[in-house]
């Protein structure tokens, strides 16, 4: 087996929530290690604790305990704004729901995201863009507000959104709850495209097992813990893993 | 960003700019009305052509709040044994109050114009009989009046026998003998403007005037025109101080209303932005650069409307002047600017500190 990178690693990670008198335990002690370029699905039933460890793994929140290393940087100890910084430049986020800017273009919507990245014109962004949207077959589409636009376009547009500062990780919370299946297909491939064109890290939660066979991965979750990896990495794989 | 969140939300947007308006156009229409007003008496006074003012002792600078208590002789006591004085011309003040506030000069027509020069006549003559009254052009375009037109002044009836350019005093004028019968103040009068020969030093003539009538008050014209600065009217800015903050508050009020309502309606948008990367500080800056946008409108709204307004109330009221200076605009202005600020800094805060996650989930 081949030396590789884990760009995201998880390690004993809980999340306790306070619902009145009841403390409730999303996550119980989650240890995830994700290889670089990798595109794994995150699986498990509603519940499970999939969207929380999303927004752990997308420093959207801080854990109850352990540890959550992007490229061996402990964002769990980080404060809000350290954690916001990690956002605006190591991870890109998909929805279910789009959550497109419905006053903006398909285009302000992914500027909005180079405004707040700071990512100047020129140096190779605006050709990286192109490319995107090329791939994404949403070129001519960038006039148009989301309402003008198909569930599947707007999922696409929110895609281009994501990467277009080529974040570390993409993450994405169920991309094609609100699709059709043929949109879904469009999406999932797409996702598949950007993955092995750009090389692009990508975690994909759902509780679609057809999603599964797009990808190079799967890990099952059930009551707050991971019950499953197809494709797990172990200790003598990792190259440079800082914890 | 900014724009098309103003765009999507027009009427919201409008209601906000139309406030910031209304306030810009409170403060300078209403210190315009104010200064203008009191300028406007000021350079009237001055337009009497005269270079001192002699007044009873303790009197007013506001003209409008003497009393006639000065024996008419005085004038021309002043006029036969101070050197240097060329007129002297007593004028006896009466302020009307029917259809209005104005100030009536009663005035000896052969003294007034040996002070002052002649009247310009745009219209009629100089009064000449009993109950004739002499009326300055804006009176008479405010009151509609031509030569021979009667107007009620004084609980009495008066025929308008001339109507003069404005400048000299007041806006109307009667023979000093009726206004000194209608007042019961025989042989009064309640001022005197006196005239120096070509060639005397003012202040001379003044200081011989003060030792002849010690007590009396004697001022340059020149200084009673800084006295009749609206900053040295009593107050006067008290007033303009209550008006621009009630405007100000008006400003804050539907500022922070506008911007705490969207922040409701944005709650989902600011989650987006937030799980973008987008850091509390940039929120703060987005929502106070919306509001600067709503203020900077308003205020281009506002001074437009201001405009409109002034030149209104001129064209109603044409005794009423406004002014509109470049400091009460640029004043409104940060005082538009202010409102803004203090209306959005709670809203911008809220708006920063909201969760992101909590932020995307709401409906």
């Amino acid at each position: 087996m081949s030396k590789c990178r884990a760009i995201l690693e998880t390690v004993d990670l809980r999340k306790t929530y306070r619902l009145g008198d009841v403390d409730v335990e999303a996550l119980r002690g989650v240890n995830l290690r994700i290889r670089e370029t990798e595109l794994a699905a995150i699986m498990g039933p509603s519940g499970c604790g999939k969207s929380t460890l999303m927004h752990l793994l997308g420093a959207m929140a801080k854990p109850t305990g352990g540890r959550v290393l992007i490229n061996g940087r402990d964002i769990a100890m980080m404060n809000d704004g350290q954690r916001t910084e990690v956002r605006r430049k190591q991870i890109g986020f998909v929805f279910q729901k789009f959550n497109l800017l419905p006053i903006l273009t398909a285009r302000g919507n992914i500027e909005v995201a180079r405004t707040i990245q700071g990512t100047a014109r020129g140096d190779g962004h605006d050709e990286h863009l192109a490319e995107l949207l090329r791939l994404l077959m949403i070129e001519d589409k960038m006039g148009r507000k989301p309402s003008k636009l198909s569930g599947g376009e707007q999922q696409r547009v929110a895609i281009a959104r994501a990467v277009v500062n080529r974040p570390a990780i993409l993450l994405a919370d169920e991309p094609t709850g609100a699709l059709d299946s043929k949109n879904s297909e469009i999406v999932l491939n797409m996702f598949r495209e950007l993955n092995r064109k750009f090389k692009q890290t990508i975690i994909l939660v759902t509780h679609n097992p057809e999603l599964a066979a797009y990808t190079d991965r799967l890990i099952e979750m059930r009551d707050g813990l991971v019950v499953h990896d197809s494709n797990p990495v172990g200790d003598e794989e990792i190259s440079t893993l800082v914890i | 960003m900014i724009f098309a969140s103003l765009i999507s939300r027009p009427v919201r947007t409008l209601v906000s700019v139309l406030a910031v308006a209304l306030e810009v156009t409170m403060i300078l229409v209403i210190v315009g009305l104010t200064t203008g007003i009191a300028k406007e008496s000021g350079r009237r006074i001055v337009g009497v052509g005269a270079d001192i003012l002699l007044q009873g002792p303790n009197s007013s600078y506001m003209l409008a709040l003497s009393s006639g208590t000065l024996p008419v002789a005085i004038g021309g006591k002043v006029k036969s044994d101070v050197p240097g004085v060329k007129a002297v011309a007593p004028v006896l003040l009466q302020t009307n109050s029917q259809g209005g506030l104005d100030l009536v000069y009663g005035i000896d027509p052969v003294s007034f114009e040996a002070v002052g020069g002649p009247f310009h006549f745009l219209d009629g003559q100089m009064f000449s009989k009993p109950g004739e009254i002499v009326v300055d052009d804006l009176y008479a375009r405010s009151k509609k009046l031509r030569p021979g037109a009667r107007i009620e002044l004084l609980s009495q009836t008066f025929t308008v026998s001339g109507i003069v350019e404005n400048g000299k005093g007041a806006r109307l004028f009667l023979p000093i003998g009726l206004a000194q019968e209608m007042t019961g103040a025989a042989n009064k009068a309640t001022l005197f403007y006196v005239k120096v020969d070509e060639g005397q030093d003012v202040d001379a003539v003044k200081t011989a005037i003060e030792k002849f009538l010690q007590g009396y008050k004697v001022t340059r014209m020149s200084d009673l025109m800084s006295q009749m600065a609206p900053s040295k009217i009593p107050g006067l800015e008290p007033f303009l101080r209550t008006v621009v903050f009630i405007a100000v508050a008006v400003g804050v009020l539907v500022i922070f209303l506008s911007m705490y309502t969207t922040i409701t309606e944005r709650t989902r948008e600011i989650g987006i932005l937030r799980s973008l990367g987008a850091s509390k500080t940039y929120i703060v800056v987005l929502i106070f650069e919306e509001s600067i946008v709503v203020c900077l409108l308003g205020v281009i709204v506002g001074v437009f409307a201001s405009k409109m307004v002034a030149g209104t109330i001129v064209k109603v009221f044409p005794t009423l002047i406004v002014t509109m200076t470049a400091e009460w605009y640029l004043k409104a202005a940060g005082f538009a600017l202010l409102s803004g600020i203090i209306g959005s800094f709670y809203p911008s805060l809220k708006a920063a500190k909201l969760d992101p996650i909590e932020a995307l989930a709401y409906e």
